[in-house]
Order: C-alpha cells, then structure tokens, then sequence
C-alpha cells in the first residue's frame, strides 16, 4: 500500500495561484519582486495553469477556451532567476512530542515546492542538522512535485543542530546569493542568531519560518519533573508550577521576537507558525501577510 | 476474624515492609515525571528553575493509596483471612495406612489390609467436612500418596488402591515423617492416626510419640511360621557341592512343628525334583536354623517350602537360582601331550583337549596352549605359547641364551604372586623383546624369559619350555599355571555366595576386606544400587523383590530378596495415646473461602491504578492531550 501523500490535490490546486516573492535585487538577477515572470506577450511560452480569479485576462489561451469551454492561462518564462534554497531542520528536536513539528515541516516545505515548481522556479532544500545533508532538488514543473514530495517525506530525522557549522557549509557552497527558507524550531543549545546575521550579511534573503509545537511554548505538564533535552540527551530536574510555566512561556516568546528583529532588520521575513494551526491557514494567512508569497 | 497462613503480626510485619517500599518508590520515582523536550534553554532561563534534590512530596496520592490498599488485599488472600474463630477452621490429618508385608496375612476370609481399609474409610467419616487428610502409606518407608485433600472421594479412591508391600513396618520412622509433615504445613494440625497391625522392629523408647497420635488397630491373632533367610554357598572341599542354609522362626505364641522340603529343577512348578526335607520343631518366638547340602554343576532353580501353610503364606516359600559351574575350555597342540596333562589336570574347572599340530584350527574357543608350535594363523582367541620357534614367536625374540640361572620372578604381578624358586639353570631358553604394555614374568639377567600381552585377545609366551627345564622340579610350577588360568578367566575361580531374604535394608558381611572402588552392587537388570560399605559389611536398601548382585574382588555374592520381611515384635501403644474410631462430630458448615474475592478485587486495584495513574497513560495521553493554560494567563505572557 503506497504511502499517504504529504498534500492532497485539492490543497495543491489551491497554491497553483500563488508564487515565492522576495524583496531583494540580487546582483546580475531580477530584482524587487517577481512580476516580471509575467512579462507580456513575446516571451517564451512555458506552460498553461488554470484560471484563478483575479489573474490577468491577457494571458488567457482563448483558442483552448474555444475548445475546451475551460479557461486556461499562458505562462512565459523569464531569465534569470533568483536561486531559492530550503533548509529543513532534521535534527532531534523536531521529533520531540510526538514528532508533530517535523511532518509540519515536511508539509509546509512541500508546499512551497509546489508553489515553486508552479511558477517553474528551482528550490534547493537542504536537511538541517550539524551540516547540509540530505540535498532535494524541485524543478522542471508541476508534474515534479510527486517526486519532491516522496524525497520530502523519505527524509530522516535525528542528530543535532549546529547553526553555525551549517551556515559556513552553505557560504562555501552557495557562492551565488539568493533567498534562502529555512522551517526550523531553531532551537539551537548554542544560539542561532549569530549565524542567522551572518547568512543575512554576506546577502541572502531570509525568510524564516519557525515551528513549535504547543508543548514547546505552553508545556502542559506540572510537578516535579525530570527532564531530558532530546537533542544532547541533557538532563534537568526541576518543579514546575503555574508561574514557572508562565516564565517559561515568556521566556520562548522572547526568543521568538528575537528571530523576527533580526529577519526584519536584515531585510529577510519572519513567521512563528504553531502546528496546531491549520497549513492552509498558515500558507494564505500568515506567509501572505509577510509577504513571503503572494 | 483471623488468618490461616500467617500470624497478625507477620501480616503487619509484611504489610509494613511492603507500604515502606511502595512509599520509597513513589518519592524516589513514581512522583518525578520523566519527560523528552525539544532544548532545556527555556526551562532554564525561566525564572528560578526549582531544581529538586529529593522528593519532598507524594505527586500521585491517590494512586499510592490504590497501590497500597491493592497490595493490602492481596496481602490479606495470600494470609486466607477467614471470619468467626479459629477454631472453628479446619484441620489437617494424616492417615497412616499400614501397607507392609505382614497385612496382606488372612484373617478369616479378610486380610488384614481389608480390615484396614474399612477402618480408614470409617476414620475419613467420622471427620468433619472442613477437614483435610493426608493419605500416606506406612511400611519401611512413609509414603504420601494423597497431599492434604478435602475431598473424601480421592482419599476413599487412595484408600482402595492401597496393598501390602514387601517390607516390614518401621513405624519409628513413619510417625516421624508424619511429625515433620504436620510441622511444615500452615493450617491447624489434627490428628496422626495410624490404622495397622502394629508389626514393627522394636521401638526405641527414648523417642517421644507424638501427642495428637491416635492408633486405629487391626487384629491379628494369627498363628505365623516362616523363613527368615536361606544362603547357599560352594563347599570349600568339593566345588559340585553346595551348601544350603535355612533359617526359619515361629512369629506366633504356641510351638509348631513344619516340614522343610528343598527341590531343583527348572523355574515354575513342572519337572521339579525334590532333594531334601526335614521335620523341625519351631519354638514360639525363637528362630531355627537347618544345613542342606546339594550337589549339582547345572544352573538350577532352588525353591524351599515350609509347610503347612498357615495364614501367611508369603513367607513360607522362597527359590533361589543356581548358577552354572563354569568351565574352560583348552585345547592344546603339543607333540608330547603327556608333559603338560599333569599341570592342566590340577585344576577341575579346565576341559582340556589335546591335538596334534597337523589339526590345527585358528577358531578354538576358550585357551589354546601351543607347544614348541608355530601355527600358520595365530589364534583368535586367548593363547599359551610355550618355546615357540624364534621366528613365529608373538613377542620378538631378542637372543637366545644357554645354561643361564632363572633370576627372578615379577612378583608384583598377579600372574607371579606368590612364586618362589631355588636357583636352578635354564638349560636353553629365548629372551624376549618386551613392547610399552607387555608384563615380565620370569626373566634371566639377560632379560625376559615369561612375557604375558593383556590385549586382547590375551597372550602368554615362554621362552623355555617348563617341563623340559629345571623348572619341572619346582613347586612354582603347577602355581604359575593356576595364576595364569585365573588371568585368562577370572569369573573360572570367582566364588559364589547365594542368599534368600526379605525386601528393606540388607546387610552383607564380606568374607575378605575389600574396597569400596571395587564393589558393585546391581539390580537384576544391570542398573547399580547405592550402598554403603563399613566395618566389611556392605549395607543397601531394595525396597522391591528382586535379585541384587554383590561383586567384592573375586567373590560374587547373590541376593535373592523375595521373602517378606516381617517385623518381629507387636507395637503396644502406651495409654495416654488416643484409641479407635472417634466419635463422628456434628457437621459445622465451613467458613466461605474469601481469598479469591480477595485477590480478585487487589488484582483489579493495581489495574485500575495502572490504567489511571501509570506510565501507559501518561505515555499515550501527555503529548496529546496538552493542559491548556487559562486565557488570561495566556494573554499575560503572549506577546
């Protein structure tokens, strides 16, 4: 029996309208945003979406409407394009309390792919641990994303997270700038933010998505507690009251704002996303709303 | 209310300890819930993280509650908590059933064993319904062939199938049994009854009866001769002859007068040929011994018979097998057969043949003797080579060697032990080259003259011949022959010792010392029997009627143990020890047996508390089921 795919074709047909925005103008690449995708008539001919409301009526195939009585829209491609690159967190962590943070990413990352494969765009996904592993390529169309998404949940988990080693790795390896996602609790012992501005320094966009899962902000238990870190297997033994769990949850919001400033500030996005929300949710509300698509 | 199995305090003692333990694991484990976060960064940035030494507090109270009320319940099963007095509970008895060889004597148209059972099963009715028996068998051993059963049926059914045994009562041993058994069980100890005859070995009267004894006797008046023992064993003089010994005794309180009769032949009643009878007058209590004597080579049967019979007819027969006399034989290949007759003759268990060497065959049984011969095939059996031709001897001939006195004789070795000669000369004679295994005999300074081979099969060579030699005159000769026939054949001069008597524990005086590596004692079909030797008696245990074989060095001694024993005085039992049937009590219901609703209900405790307090809920229920914190507090800490 073959394994349950990640997204549904309903979902997908829903993001065929959509498209991964960014903010910066990358040397020799377009910049500022991606309208130019949709340059007019003259350009090369790429592929055919169906209509959404809203979308231009200009490029509508009207000789396939004719035949078809469906409406279909014409896409064209333009070159160059800026390189995206995923960095999905494999590490440890996100297995903790049942796993739920990592099939959210594996379901979020696919969507972005497809977004991506819509609008023929080329993303790199990369697992996150202690360095780049696990390399994903999604291009060459739509009718990639059943490959994207077998890759994306034939993904490993496990290991640790080393945010600054990975960062390094990426450098050395991604000369060529360009926006970079990465779906991470970034629950990193040693701390990420330094080597988040390092990446947001040497030009990359950064868009970065944040999953927790609800034990990680508000933990539900009280009592005294034994404690186990599930990525260095680090134990602490503490009493856990209403007001320790308040402190703790101030504690991780505090953590979270300190990931969207430093997005902000270096021209990249952020979104805290929580797996108890709905993906459809997440994908037109809050990922819109930072304008990490549209 | 009281407990069967333990005491109050043994239950708070257990009780205490197992609280004590269940109240150590909660504080040290239970309470301390174990739990796999993502990063320990916000626990331990959050504001004074309480971080815990110990166990200060019990996190689970109701859960340790149920445990504990749990294990007070199971406790209270396995203690048998029973309602109303002690001594309303039932007891526990043992029945001694006397199964020894005296019960199976008559007693008008009964045996004795019936009569025993009829007052077993009156005991078992006359007892109340809560009370357990414990059926055991009482002969020389005791034996339990029920454990403490409630149920009447199984104790009636173990009644009927009890029957007389072999052995006589040893009632000493059988109340002790009975003492210890009561001891170690955990309800309330009844009664011993011992239902038999009382025809025991004599009790020891330092030893204490037990004080709940109550002795159920079974008449037996009855008027009993028998034999005791019968032994036979070869004459010293004349090795057909056996001499036959029968002892027997006059177990009843008025003289008898019985007729011994002997007869052989084969085994079962046909074709037997009676062989000796003699009229004796038993004294009441006393024992008379009578010598036979029989003459015969063949296996025979024996069978003695005391008659008339009387009540007791086991023991008034026994029979006991006659091996067959062994022979050897030899068959000697000589030219001058006349030298060797005398030295073969001497000895009346060798059938000797004489041939020429012209007839010779390689497939004789037994030994051949070779005389100044070399066949062209050796033997295929046990061979006497006497001055073989150098180049056919079976031992390599080193040289030889002329006018040379005989040196010494290997008297360390059983072949030479015991040999002695005066200096003479060997006119001529081959001194061999021994081989790793071969034994010297006699030798010259030169070397080996004798050489005996023990493979198989066995070989002996001289290297002169001893009735062409100086040798002829001396003693040593005809001896050096007797020794070399004994290690070709050692069961030819084993000496037999036959006995006929009863089952139990044997005692077996040896007629020469012996070790205790050397001695075998076997069972009919081979199997070995434990025993012990001390003081150079052999001492071991047959419960059944069988033969066992004793083999001590050379001598063989045979036991036939198929008289009954029969115990030799009538146990009276002293007053202050309870008599007969006892008066059937008024049947008192049982207290109900709670211990299963008991253990039921502990059992469903540690389920509940397993299903509501234990690590399968919490492992399947916390992460899904997160506790929500309230709305208020959640908008105090958001953003």
């Amino acid at each position: 029996m073959a394994a349950e795919p990640l997204l549904d074709r309903d979902f997908l047909e829903r993001l065929e309208r959509l498209t991964i925005h960014w903010q910066k103008s990358f040397a020799g690449l377009v910049g500022g945003h991606n309208a130019s995708r949709f340059a007019g008539p003259g350009q090369e001919f790429l592929d055919h979406r169906n209509f959404h409301h809203g979308d231009d009526l200009r490029a509508v195939n009207w000789r396939a409407y004719l035949r078809l009585e469906k409406l279909f829209l014409k896409m064209f491609q333009v070159e160059p394009r800026v390189p995206v690159r995923m960095l999905v967190d494999l590490s440890a962590s996100m297995t903790a309390h049942g796993g739920v943070k990592f099939d959210y990413a594996r379901k979020l990352a696919a969507a972005l792919c497809y977004v991506g494969l819509v609008r023929l765009d080329s993303i790199e996904i990369h697992g996150l641990t202690n360095r780049l592993s696990q390399r994903i390529l999604s291009t060459g169309g739509r009718h990639r994303i059943p490959s994207v998404m077998d890759a994306l949940a034939a993904l490993e988990p496990g290991g640790r997270t080393d945010y600054l080693a990975v960062v390094r790795e990426f450098i050395s390896m991604y000369s060529q700038r360009g926006v970079v996602i990465i779906l991470s609790d970034f629950l990193d012992d040693a701390g990420c933010e330094k080597a988040l501005q390092y990446l947001a320094d040497f030009g990359h966009e950064l868009m970065l998505l944040q999953l927790w899962a609800e034990e990680d902000r508000t933990p539900p238990w009280l009592g005294e507690l034994d404690l186990r870190d599930a990525e260095t297997g680090a134990a602490l033994k503490v009493d856990f009251d209403e007001e320790a769990r308040m402190r703790y949850t101030r504690a991780f919001d505090e953590y979270a704002d300190s990931l969207q400033r430093l997005a902000l500030r270096s021209g990249g996005r952020y979104a805290g996303i929580s797996t108890t929300q709905p993906l459809e949710s997440v994908i037109f509300g809050d990922l819109i709303k930072m304008r990490g698509i549209a | 209310m009281y407990f069967l199995n333990l005491s109050l305090f043994q239950f708070l003692a257990i009780f205490g300890s197992i609280s004590a333990v269940s109240v150590a694991l909660y504080l040290l484990d239970r309470s301390r819930r174990r739990q796999v976060v993502s990063t320990l960064r916000f626990w331990v940035s959050a504001e004074h993280p309480s971080v815990v030494a110990r166990r200060r507090r019990i996190q689970q109270p109701w859960s340790l509650v149920l445990q504990l009320i749990s294990m007070a319940l199971l406790l209270l099963a396995i203690a048998q908590l029973r309602f109303g007095a002690p001594e309303a509970a039932g007891r526990d008895h043992i029945l001694l059933l006397e199964t020894s060889a005296w019960m199976g004597a008559r007693s008008g148209n009964r045996t004795l064993m019936d009569i025993a059972r009829d007052r077993a099963r009156q005991y078992l009715r006359a007892l109340p319904a809560r009370d357990r028996v414990m059926l055991v068998r009482a002969d020389a051993l005791a034996t339990p062939v029920t454990a403490f059963e409630p149920d009447r049926r199984k104790l009636e059914a173990a009644i009927d199938t009890a029957a007389p045994g072999s052995a006589a009562l040893n009632l000493q041993e059988v109340l002790g049994f009975a003492r210890r058994l009561q001891q170690q069980g955990g309800r309330h100890a009844g009664e011993i009854a011992f239902i038999g005859a009382g025809r025991t070995a004599e009790l020891d009267p330092t030893v204490e009866l037990p004080r709940n004894l109550r002795f159920i006797a079974v008449p037996d008046a009855i008027e009993n001769a028998g034999l005791r023992k019968i032994g036979m064993r070869r004459s010293n003089d004349d090795a057909d002859l056996w001499e036959v010994y029968v002892s027997a005794r006059n177990y009843g309180t008025r003289p008898r007068t019985v007729n011994i009769a002997l007869d052989y032949g084969p085994p079962g009643d046909q074709g037997r040929v009676p062989a000796a009878s003699r009229r004796v007058t038993l004294q009441p209590g006393a024992d008379s011994e009578q010598t036979f004597e029989l003459r015969t080579r063949a296996a025979v049967v024996l069978g003695v018979t005391l008659t008339p019979h009387d009540a007791f007819a086991a023991d008034d027969h026994a029979m006991l097998e006659v091996p067959a006399q062994p022979l050897l034989p030899v068959t000697v290949y000589s030219e001058q057969p006349e030298l060797l007759k005398p030295l073969l003759a001497a000895t009346s268990r060798v059938v000797a043949v004489y041939k020429k060497p012209s007839e010779y065959v390689s497939n004789e049984k037994g030994l051949v003797v070779l005389d100044r011969f070399a066949p062209p095939q050796r033997p295929q059996t046990d061979s006497l080579w006497i001055d073989p031709p150098a180049g056919a001897s079976p031992i390599p001939v080193r040289t030889t060697v002329q006018q040379v006195p005989f040196s010494r004789w290997n008297t360390a070795d059983p072949i030479a032990a015991g040999l002695r000669t005066k200096e003479y000369k060997l006119d001529q004679a081959s001194v061999f080259e021994t081989a790793p295994g071969d034994i010297q005999i006699g030798a010259v300074e030169a070397g080996p003259v004798i050489v005996a081979r023990p493979d198989k099969p066995r070989i002996v060579v001289f290297g002169f011949h001893p009735a062409l030699s100086g040798m002829r005159y001396e003693l040593a000769t005809p001896l050096l022959f007797a020794n070399l026939l004994r290690w070709y054949a050692p069961e030819l001069f084993r000496r037999s010792e036959l006995s006929g008597g009863s089952v139990g524990a044997v005692k077996l005086a040896l007629d020469q010392p012996a070790a205790a590596s050397d001695v075998r004692v076997l069972r009919e079909d081979g199997t070995p029997l434990p025993f012990v030797l001390r003081d150079r008696a052999i001492h071991f245990f047959s419960g059944t009627p069988g033969v066992v074989r004793v083999l001590a060095g050379d001598r063989e001694y045979v036991n036939s143990l198929s008289l009954p024993e029969v115990g030799e005085t009538k146990w009276q039992p002293p007053v202050e020890v309870r008599r007969g049937i006892p008066r059937a009590l008024p049947l008192v219901p049982a207290a109900g047996e709670i211990w299963p609703w008991l253990a039921l209900a502990g059992a469903a405790g540690l389920l509940a508390e397993w299903l509501l307090f234990g690590r399968f809920r919490r492992g399947r229920q916390g992460p899904r089921r997160p506790v929500r914190i309230r709305t208020a507090e959640r908008e105090a800490v958001r953003r």
